[in-house]
């Protein structure tokens, strides 16, 4: 096999295994599940091919799709350093995710359409992982939207999940438009679309870079990324399946949004840079606070996804690709393992996802909670002088790069966000995890089987050593290494690295502890809540966007639609299209009319015309 | 004694009105259809009278022609009649109708 023929069947395989499952094997849920781990399997294999393959250089490989004129949307491959890592992650996370999902919706109805739509999901993932222009990227980019839209109404005789997957199609609709949009001006601008074209371009003319564009193919990322102002989709994305919050909406697609911003850095000039930093640093504040506010495990995980979102995008922002492509992996790592944790507890507890109804989960499923407990500390940035869990040395990165840029706002205010999250996360931990079981279904609960333990151990094992880049294998995270390079080459960077090192640990203890020592071990109420509710209540309010969309939606555009509506029907229906049918109609009725059938009424027109005639010939009727 | 122009005009024309008037009036079609040959023949009477007092041909030769015509259309005509009371069963207006909406 030829490079390129790697790359095709690591995209085409999950594509095939979804057509097989969606045409003969819906009702074979169980069959289905195996063939989409195999796919998953078989993806694993070919990227493992493809990174080797790409050792030596970057493959790449086109063939045109359409033509119109002189236009050519082209589909091809560009798989690079960049995307070399990121498929990696993708490939051995989902596999992670399918094994999981094998145990978790073991006891599904519509297993089958379930992992259609996660095979359906990865074959779009891969697709925007290699694609080499931002029109195939697109492509794919709506096909993810469209899996994630199909994975969280999985359960869709509920109205939470029916109501969340139409959320975030919707407002990913936004975003797109901002996107397809930008895939055009950068068509007009630059003559193509292809990602090395358009680099090679800015390289020999930086002035060809233009914010416009810039700011158009942002929104996509906002969007996708769930950033400020379209981050409302997220949380209730949570509606769905856990395996799908752990794969989509935490490890991958969400992420897909930095790691386009990634794929298209050269297209960014300061200016939009400096507002992504910005956006990035107080989504990741925001989030933070508003995951105090919520009970439901998963939707303060989801929170915590929006705030490290925020800080992958403030890494970008502040002129660091690699590092925010650090951020993204680590996260990818301990988020996932997060979130099949709490898979792996509601499955336990029988869909129980109030923090405040478990309790004892440590003794009730002691391999679940020590794993989760590694992805906490991992999330938190756990280390000390140098050595540490995964997020310990991105996250520490990103911090650097902000002290590095001199940018004191930002960094204070990620040091603030490290805080907040390690601050929730120990209120989760310690609630959820220790005290006594605090519901009926927490008491019954039962260790998971070992389908869901062997990802959740894997895991653990990628959140704790998977940010020391030198355990890499060979040919993963080049930029990646670079990047983090570049951030140490001064005397000052050394100066700014330990003052990061030494916050960071200020910032993960004194969260830790200090959640652990205001909320308490295994207590039944939130200490928040009782000793200041009306903070509570604010946090819990999460700054009312889903009340201030709401209300916009129902009150002005919900106006405005009835208006045009009204115009519709009264302006074009009725006066243009009745209005011209009822004046025909008129003319007709009236000749109808004078076809009496009778001969005599014939005879009497017939004599009125001739006198009219007769008038007319002698001039009396002029 | 002879007799004027004038009269024959006014002969003519009160036999143009009653064809006139049994064309509107009569519900009858074969009355309806003698009342249109009484109009043509008055018609051909002032032909022939204004022949008469100008010395010409011209009107006697309309005259022939319309004759002609006339023979050959109540020939149609009366078919067509014939044929329509084969039909219907009668040759009242009123109940030829059917055309009407």
């Amino acid at each position: 096999m030829t490079d390129a023929q790697i790359l095709l069947a690591a995209l085409l395989t999950p594509l095939l295994s979804a057509v097989l499952i969606a045409c003969f094997l819906r009702c074979r849920g169980t069959l289905a599940s195996y063939v989409s781990v195999a796919a998953a399997a078989a993806i694993c294999a070919f990227s493992y091919l493809a990174i080797q393959a790409c050792e030596a250089g970057p493959v790449r490989a086109a063939v045109d799709w359409l033509q119109f004129g002189n236009f050519t949307v082209s589909m091809g491959f560009l798989f690079d350093g960049e995307a070399a890592t990121m498929l990696a992650m993708v490939a051995f996370v989902g596999l992670l995710i399918h094994i999981f999902s094998l145990g978790y919706m073991s006891e599904d109805k519509s297993k089958g359409r379930f992992f259609a739509g996660l095979s359906i999901f990865m074959f779009s993932m891969v697709g925007i992982i290699l694609a080499d222009n931002l029109i195939m990227i697109f492509v794919f980019w709506e096909l993810v939207g469209f899996s994630s839209y199909m994975l969280i109404g999985h359960y869709l005789d509920t109205d939470e999940a029916a109501a969340a997957s139409k959320k975030a199609f919707i407002v990913n609709r936004i975003g797109d438009l901002g996107f397809l949009v930008g895939i055009v001006y950068a068509y007009w601008h630059f003559g193509t679309t292809n990602l090395e074209a358009m680099g090679a371009a800015v390289n020999a003319d930086p002035s060809l870079i233009s914010w416009v564009i810039a700011a158009l193919l942002m929104c996509g990322f906002i969007g996708k990324s769930a950033q400020f102002p379209l981050h409302v989709w997220l949380p209730d994305a949570m509606a769905g399946p856990t395996p799908v919050s752990a794969l989509i909406h935490a490890a991958t697609m969400v992420a897909a949004g930095v790691y386009f911003l990634i794929r298209i850095t050269f297209l960014f000039p300061e200016s939009v840079l400096g507002g992504i930093a910005i956006l990035g640093t107080s989504v990741a504040v925001y989030a933070g606070f508003c995951a105090y506010g919520q009970n439901d495990i998963k939707k303060i995980l989801a929170y915590s996804t929006l705030s490290q979102l925020g800080y992958m995008s403030a890494a970008f922002g502040l002129g660091y690709p690699g590092v925010a492509l650090f951020h993204l992996i680590t996260h990818a790592f301990f988020k996932a393992l997060l979130f099949l944790g709490a898979g792996s507890i509601i499955h336990g507890c029988h869909h129980e996802q109030d923090i405040f109804k478990m309790g004892g989960m440590l003794k009730k499923m002691p391999i679940t909670s020590i794993t989760f407990f590694i992805g906490v500390l991992a999330l938190c940035g756990f280390g000390i002088a140098g050595v540490g869990f995964a997020g310990y040395y991105s996250k520490d990165a990103i911090l650097i790069g902000s002290l590095v840029k001199e940018n004191t706002l930002i960094f204070a205010l990620l040091l603030g966000g490290a805080f907040l999250t390690a601050g929730y996360m120990g209120r989760l931990f310690w609630i959820a995890f220790l005290g006594q079981p605090k519901s009926e279904a927490a008491e019954n609960a039962h260790e998971s089987p070992l389908t869901m333990l062997i990802p959740l151990v894997a895991l653990a094992v990628l959140s704790v050593a998977g940010g020391v880049l030198d355990l890499w294998p060979q040919g993963l995270g080049e930029n990646i290494k670079a990047g983090m390079k570049h951030l140490h080459h001064a005397d000052t960077d050394h100066a700014a690295a330990h003052t990061v090192h030494l916050w960071a640990m200020v910032a993960w203890i004194v969260g830790l502890v200090g959640s652990f020592f205001f909320y308490g071990v295994g207590k039944n109420g939130d200490a928040l809540q009782n000793r200041a509710k009306p903070v509570y209540e604010f946090l819990k309010a999460r700054l009312w966007f889903d009340e201030i969309y709401g209300f916009y939606v129902a009150k002005i555009q919900q106006r405005v639609a009835v208006l045009l509506s009204f115009l519709d029907i009264f302006l074009i229906k009725g006066l243009f299209v009745r209005g011209s049918a009822g004046l025909v109609g008129l003319v007709g009725a009236c000749s109808r009319s004078l076809v009496v059938g009778n001969i005599h009424g014939y005879v009497y027109w017939f004599l009125a015309g001739i006198l009219l005639l007769w008038a007319l010939a002698a001039g009396v009727a002029l | 004694m002879t007799v004027g122009l004038n009269a024959f005009l006014i002969v003519a024309g009160l036999l143009f009105a009653v064809g006139l008037l049994g064309v509107t009036l009569r519900q009858n079609t074969l009355v309806i259809y003698m009342s249109l040959e009484l109009m043509l023949n008055a018609v051909n009477l002032a032909f022939v009278a204004f022949s008469r007092y100008n010395g010409t041909m011209d009107g006697n030769l309309f005259v022939f022609f319309i004759i002609t015509v006339a023979a050959a259309e109540v020939a149609l005509g009366l078919a067509i009649i014939v044929a329509l009371f084969r039909r219907r069963q009668s040759v009242m207006v009123d109940q030829l109708n059917a055309l009407s909406h």
